[in-house]
């Protein structure tokens, strides 16, 4: 009779083989697992990557529906709804998201952040900035909140409660945010000044000088407000300090100055500190300035020479029309009838041109703004220097 | 395919019949608490599909505890990044 132990390695050899069987059966189900999910999620990347945005959405949706769990994927196509503009789509995700009961606090936290933009892109201000402001209160995310509150009340034009949240973002980051809050007080003292509130609008932009000593727009309103009342030696102080702090926005200093000069009988002074400006500043605005003050001073021929012999050091559009305009007077017959049509092209060449542009995003303007209307960046736009522009 | 697998099936089964009528014999078991007696070709075959389940059954929670601990030791990164 055979002993029942005489069993034991032919069981050994089949518990070997059913480990064997197990592990590879294993292996090859997550195997394939993570090649189609890799292989999705890159299909998916690569359409991102070729701005093929509806691709990438189908894709990571399919991702979305075979990993629930994936919170990653959700907030990439939370975003990538928003960026689309279906902001409807991205809210119902990102709220799906918060309700989410076995969320980490982290996670929350950032998909509350999502929801908060949506809000702010869909127009729903008030909730975003309720959003933001538990944000803020839970220190979760808070200097990206305080941002979006920042441009909330920016956009409300809550100038007060914008300062507020900027010092709050300074002393959390340690980044100077002085330049935006001496803008800020800026826009304070304009209001001020358009309700006649004039001592308000001097305190504002003491303020303003605190945070930013050099503010180019401080020294203006202050020169403006110092015009208004009729100060006018002050006011050319001022508009001068305004050139000293920022030598890019003499097209925009430079005609109240002629006028305080004006008012105040400084026409000496104004023709020194222009001779100054011409070698530092390689526009063509303090040059069309003096012709037009020799003119007045000297005559028409001295005005002409002035500017015949500036513009061929520096060649402007806008030169070139101030100099027909000049000698317009002095022509006559066909040659006349010429300038007329060479006066017409020139005007319509400026007419259709960006006189500024913001230097962050490359916005082009034919007015100057403060806030660019694009990138919302203060003091980025500035006068574009060329032919046909400054 | 099908064919070929429902052959092999057929082979195993008949070859399985031919072996357990060869070997009709009895195999003693002696449990201390109890004697039992089975036949060779049973034996042979419970042997076979114990050790089976057992090998897949230790491996299959080899890896499922690894999982586990790899899903645990990830929320925990979440958590604190």
């Amino acid at each position: 009779m055979m002993p029942w132990y005489a069993l034991l390695p032919l069981a050994a050899l089949a518990f070997a083989l059913g480990w064997w069987a197990c592990r590879y059966a294993s292996a090859r189900r997550s195997g394939a697992a993570v090649n189609e999910l890799s292989s999705d999620y890159f299909r998916g990347l690569n359409y991102l990557l070729n701005e093929e945005q509806d691709k990438a959405i189908e894709v990571f949706l399919r991702l979305a529906e075979y990993n629930r769990d994936t919170v990653e994927t959700h907030l990439a196509l939370g975003n990538l709804f928003r960026r689309r503009g279906e902001v409807d789509r991205a809210i119902r995700l990102h709220q799906h998201l918060v309700s989410r009961p076995n969320l980490s606090e982290p996670t929350k936290t950032v998909a509350l952040l999502e929801l908060g933009e949506d809000y702010m892109r869909a127009g729903l201000l008030d909730r975003a900035e309720a959003l933001f402001a538990d944000l803020v209160a839970m220190n979760a995310h808070a200097p990206s909140a305080l941002r979006h509150l920042i441009a909330i009340y920016q956009h409300e034009r809550d100038w007060n409660k914008a300062i507020e949240h900027a010092r709050r973002l300074e002393t959390m980051t340690g980044e100077d945010e002085s330049p935006m809050i001496a803008q800020f007080y800026c826009e304070l003292a304009e209001r001020s000044r358009q309700h006649g509130a004039r001592v308000e609008a001097r305190d504002y932009l003491e303020q303003a000088f605190r945070c930013q000593s050099d503010c180019v727009r401080a020294w203006m309103l202050t020169g403006r407000l110092h015009a208004e009342d009729g100060h006018h030696a002050e006011a050319v102080q001022a508009y001068e300090a305004a050139i000293g702090a920022d030598i890019a926005f003499v097209p925009e200093i430079l005609p109240p100055l002629l006028n305080s000069y004006a008012c105040s009988q400084q026409m000496d002074r104004a023709e020194r500190f222009l001779r100054g400006l011409l070698e530092r500043y390689h526009g063509i605005s303090p040059v069309l300035a003096l012709t037009r003050l020799y003119q007045q001073r000297d005559g028409q021929r001295e005005a002409v020479g002035f500017l015949t012999g500036q513009l061929r050091q520096r060649p402007s559009v806008r030169g070139l029309m101030a100099l027909i305009d000049a000698t317009m007077d002095r022509i006559e017959g066909e040659a006349r009838e010429n300038f007329l049509i060479l006066r017409d092209l020139t005007r319509k060449l400026l007419e259709g041109q960006a006189m500024y542009r913001c230097s962050r995003c490359g916005f082009g303007a034919k007015a100057h703004h403060w806030q660019c209307p694009s990138c919302k960046s203060w003091s980025t736009i500035r006068p574009i220097h060329g032919v046909a522009n400054e | 395919m099908r064919l070929i697998v429902i052959f092999v099936l057929v082979f195993f089964a008949a070859a399985g019949l031919v072996v357990g009528a060869l070997n009709a014999g009895l195999v003693d078991y002696d449990f201390a608490f109890a004697q039992v007696q089975l036949p060779k070709g049973a034996a042979l075959l419970a042997a076979l599909v114990l050790g089976w389940l057992l090998g897949g059954l230790t491996a299959w929670l080899g890896v499922s505890l690894r999982h586990r601990r790899r899903k645990k030791e990830a929320g925990k990164k979440q958590v604190h990044a």
